[in-house]
């Protein structure tokens, strides 16, 4: 007797730890013995084991069979088949490929004139930037000779392992409790490689044959470490650093040693230099003073590299001197945005990098406030940012990132594990926990969204040849009406703990509109026969998914109360292409004018009627697309919660007005091409040239050199460019042909390039003249940078710019500016002045 | 005396239109009547036409870079000077015309 079955790994980055702890988990279900083959490199494993998976080194595509065999073989199959498809997937996480930076570093203008000679360039693995003493962190090797005594016969070793192995599952797990995501999944994987069956059996095997627990622990540990390091992905080599470390941590207890012996105490801000680290001795490094990492190896997948990244430490990475560095300076820079390192720097250096830090911790502070404010445009119109969910647990989650609310509660899911459907005062208790959750934030619920291609266990959907076009979402609802009032009832129930509101999928015609209703008024009545109705109506609103929608707009809108636009499936049934399928999914992109078109009808028309419309699909977490969901003039848009944050800080730097003019600019293109390059010719993100935030008065700079990296920081802060040493190269550029001060105590300096994301002024009057190789020699007080985009091809700010340069040449111009008092003024004075017709 | 100039710097965003700025105002202070033209980041503005330049006692080209269209001033004799100068010293490029 025996079962297998055959499936290809889905797994974009590959069967890796934490998807094959996963698994190994599941299997860990039943009781039959299974196994994973991979049919390509020929590898088996115990499906139980996490490093007998990971040592399959099973890429995406790689053909797999699971066999097995054993009383519930049948079940157990049954299980992993759907588990493989449906739950598999999930596990992944995207692995980081940064290319690998060959060598040489180029400083920016301001660094070189700091004097910056001696440093050492590696690869970033954390960007920032990071100040602080230099230590150094040995490499712990586990000792394979008798430094330990025996204990006593192969029993009380084999005592000894089996308590050293508690001891260490009792530091994970509370590790565990206490850790946030990252750290505890990485913890996770340690604890899979401490319950591993191939570790156990030989260490076990390795006792009973006469070895010290101790020996027998450091010696299988280090076969396991070089059967992965032996690996040709250069992923499953990483994981032989978690090995060591669990290999470590079992050695230490047995040894009686603290693993936070192995790394000094840190009692100031810190850099560390180290050959590398196992990710206990960087989790017993004491993260309050932690500033910075400088490893000789380590690579993106490396553990240590990935919980470094989720404290958000500055980590360089391949830098072979790492430790005789770290030996050698008292105090250290690390700029991992630039790739180096320097050890003992000298005062301007130093100067240079604290005003470097300390933009970065006020940008770093800025993007972190728009987890708690709502999110706004820079011209101050609200657009609600909101999270798409689909159980209960990602509620918390959700709120903690920013969401402003739940725009997309799928309960699919509440469904599609259950033999029978979930009853109404189950389905209450849920969907109640999540609107208390919510503390007043809206809630949006989706009533049961399954059909052909989303099957739910108990009920029977015909076989169809196209599910995607077939009896789904609303369309079946008037046959298990039973069944949605149920769901009508619990979502109603759930109103009295705060704001919710009902959605419903597939809707294409007037008739389902007025079913629902129907069904929702049924719904209602019942609750009030119960005295449990709501107290205020809950508003109803319609999912924008099926293109027919669009040309029933004014009917529907007498129907609904909201709508949301379910853009994935309306860009299918558009564009009648599947985006899954690469020969043509171009056919359903985004930017494919009419498709913009018809978002741009649905959005005027719905708010031509006083309807409140949101976006749930897909494009809202499109970072290109957003200043064209702003130019649409959406209510809201929902979107996955990794995305919430960084959503609401980018509309910080959107202006709407400007956004809608982008909007109809790309939408009024006949072609995707002529689309994509209008978007792209524009600037990315709208914002006016002339802003307060970029006049910056009384500025204390020593040089020309200092003030111009000072002005391209303010673009950079304000959310004009991502690459300022760009920039700031392309304004040098220009610098050296000759010098921009013409004179008078003034400079304009200035820069043509696309490392700009809009046009932009930035003004600055300095607390002390200061030398610039002006024309006339004599030292400048006020500089404008002219900051533009090389492929804007409007003329506007072209001829702001040469007004501005005319008036700079005339005294009362040049006096007027120097009177103004603060940065207001400045703005005002500049608008007025480059107005047309002066 | 008639004066025509074009001004054009590389970026064409600053320095052209400084040039032309400056040299107008110096010009119509000694006395003299003066065109500019830029040929900046926006193209050829403020065009000299075949009847500016036949009529022009002295043709100035303050100019960094290549001038557009220069066939109109065949015949004709040119002063050249760097952009920056025309900033620096309008009084002083004017008088090398005559």
């Amino acid at each position: 007797m025996s079962a297998t079955f055959r499936f290809s790994c889905p797994l974009p980055n590959g069967l890796h730890a934490r998807p094959a702890t996963h698994l190994a988990d599941t299997v860990g279900r039943f009781k039959a013995t299974v196994s994973l083959v991979n049919e390509r490199t020929g590898r088996s494993a115990n499906a139980r084991s996490v490093l007998g998976l990971v040592g399959t080194d099973t890429r995406r595509g790689d053909p797999c069979r699971i066999d097995l065999a054993g009383a519930d073989e049948a079940e157990a199959k049954d299980a992993l088949e759907a588990y493989v498809v449906t739950e598999l997937p999930k596990h992944d996480a995207p692995l980081v490929t940064e290319p690998i930076r060959v060598g040489t570093v180029v400083l920016p203008r301001s660094l070189v004139a700091a004097g910056l000679k001696d440093f050492v360039a590696g690869q970033p693995a954390c960007v920032g930037v990071a100040i602080g003493a230099a230590v150094i962190v040995g490499r712990f090797v586990v000792p394979t000779d008798g430094v330990v005594p025996r204990r006593g016969d192969v029993a009380a070793e084999q005592g000894a392992f089996d308590d050293a192995v508690r001891a260490v599952r009792a530091d994970l797990e509370r590790m565990i409790g206490q850790g946030k995501g990252t750290e505890a999944s990485v913890l996770k994987a340690h604890l899979a490689v401490l319950h591993d069956p191939t570790l156990h059996e030989a260490v076990t095997a390795a006792i009973a044959a006469g070895e010290t627990a101790a020996i027998a622990v450091a010696r299988v540990g280090g076969g396991q470490r070089d059967l992965l390091a032996a690996a040709d992905s250069a992923y499953v080599r990483e994981r032989a650093l978690d090995v060591d470390d669990v290999t470590a941590q079992l050695w230490a207890k047995l040894a009686g040693v603290e693993t936070r012996q192995t790394v000094p105490a840190l009692t100031v801000p810190t850099i560390v230099f180290a050959e590398q680290l196992t990710p206990s001795q960087f989790l017993a490094l004491d993260r309050n003073h932690l500033r910075g990492l400088v490893l000789a190896h380590g690579g993106q997948t490396s553990h240590v590299i990935i919980l470094a990244r989720s404290f958000g430490i500055p980590t360089l990475t391949g830098v072979s001197d790492a430790l005789a560095i770290g030996r050698k300076a008292r105090t250290a820079i690390l700029d991992a945005n630039l790739g180096l390192a320097v050890g003992n720097p000298t005062a301007p250096v130093l100067q240079h990098y604290e005003r470097e830090r300390a933009k970065l911790e006020r940008m770093a502070a800025t993007a972190r406030s728009a987890r708690t404010t709502l999110a706004v445009t820079a011209d101050g119109t609200r657009l609600e940012v909101a999270a798409n969910i689909a159980s209960v647990e990602e509620t918390e989650a959700a709120f903690a990132e920013g969401a402003e609310g739940i725009g997309l509660f799928r309960t699919e899911l509440l469904f599609a594990r259950q033999s029978k459907a979930p009853s109404e005062d189950e389905q209450a208790a849920l969907y109640s926990a999540v609107v208390r959750a919510a503390c007043g934030r809206p809630v949006i619920i989706r009533t049961l969204d399954v059909g052909g291609d989303k099957p739910v266990p108990f009920l029977t959907f015909p076989a169809e040849a196209n599910p995607f076009l077939g009896y789904r979402g609303v369309r079946f609802y008037a046959e298990q009406a039973a069944l949605i009032k149920d769901q009508l009832r619990a979502i109603l129930r759930a109103a009295a703990m705060g704001p919710v509101k009902i959605l419903v999928p597939m809707i294409a015609t007037v008739e389902e509109a007025r079913l629902v209703r129907r069904l929702l008024a049924e719904a209602e009545a019942e609750l009030r026969s119960r005295n449990l109705a709501p107290a205020q109506p809950v508003p109803l609103g319609f999912m924008l998914e099926v293109p027919s929608t669009a040309f029933i707009l004014d009917e529907l809108c007498a129907e609904a109360d909201f709508f949301s636009l379910g853009t994935n499936d309306l860009a299918q049934y558009f564009s009648a292409a599947d985006r899954e399928n690469t020969a043509v999914a171009a056919l359903n992109h985004p930017l494919q004018p009419a498709f913009l078109r018809l978002l741009q009808h649905i959005v005027d028309r719905v708010h031509a009627r006083g309807r409140w419309i949101g976006l749930c699909g897909e494009l809202g977490e499109n970072a290109a697309a957003l200043p064209l969901l702003v130019g649409l003039g959406l209510d809201e848009i929902s979107l996955a919660r990794p995305r919430i944050a960084a959503t609401k800080h980018a509309l910080r730097f959107l202006d709407r007005a400007l956004c809608r003019e982008l909007l109809l600019r790309v939408a009024g293109a006949s072609t995707r091409a002529e689309a994509t390059a209008r978007l792209a010719a524009a600037p990315a993100k709208p914002a006016p040239m002339l802003v307060s935030q970029l006049v910056l008065d009384r500025l204390e700079v020593g040089s020309k050199a200092e003030a111009i990296r000072v002005m391209v920081d303010a673009l950079h802060e304000f959310g004009r460019t991502t690459d300022p040493v760009a920039v700031e190269t392309a304004v040098w550029a220009r610098e050296d042909a000759y010098s921009t001060g013409f004179g008078d105590g003034f400079a304009l300096p200035h820069a043509k390039t696309d490392a700009l994301t809009a046009n932009s002024i930035v003004v600055a009057r300095f607390a002390r003249p200061i030398e610039w190789s002006s024309l006339d020699g004599k030292p400048v007080d006020v500089a404008i940078l002219l900051a533009i985009r090389a492929s804007d091809h409007g003329k506007t700010h072209l001829e702001t710019l040469a007004r501005l340069s005319r008036l700079a040449m005339r005294d009362e111009f040049r006096d007027g500016l120097r009177r103004e008092t603060d940065a207001a003024g400045i703005v005002k004075l500049l608008i007025a002045a480059t107005a047309t017709g002066t | 005396m008639n004066i025509v100039a074009i001004t054009a710097c590389p970026t064409g965003i600053a320095h052209t239109y400084m040039a032309a700025e400056k040299l107008e105002k110096t010009a119509k202070a000694l006395g003299h009547k003066i065109k500019v033209e830029t040929q900046g980041a926006m193209g050829i503005e403020n065009e000299l036409t075949a009847a500016d330049i036949k009529a022009a006692d002295a043709v100035l080209f303050a100019v960094d870079i290549e001038v557009e269209k220069r066939e109109r001033f065949a015949g004709k004799k040119v002063v050249n000077v760097p952009v920056q100068q025309a900033i620096k010293d309008p009084a002083g490029v004017l008088a090398k015309l005559f």
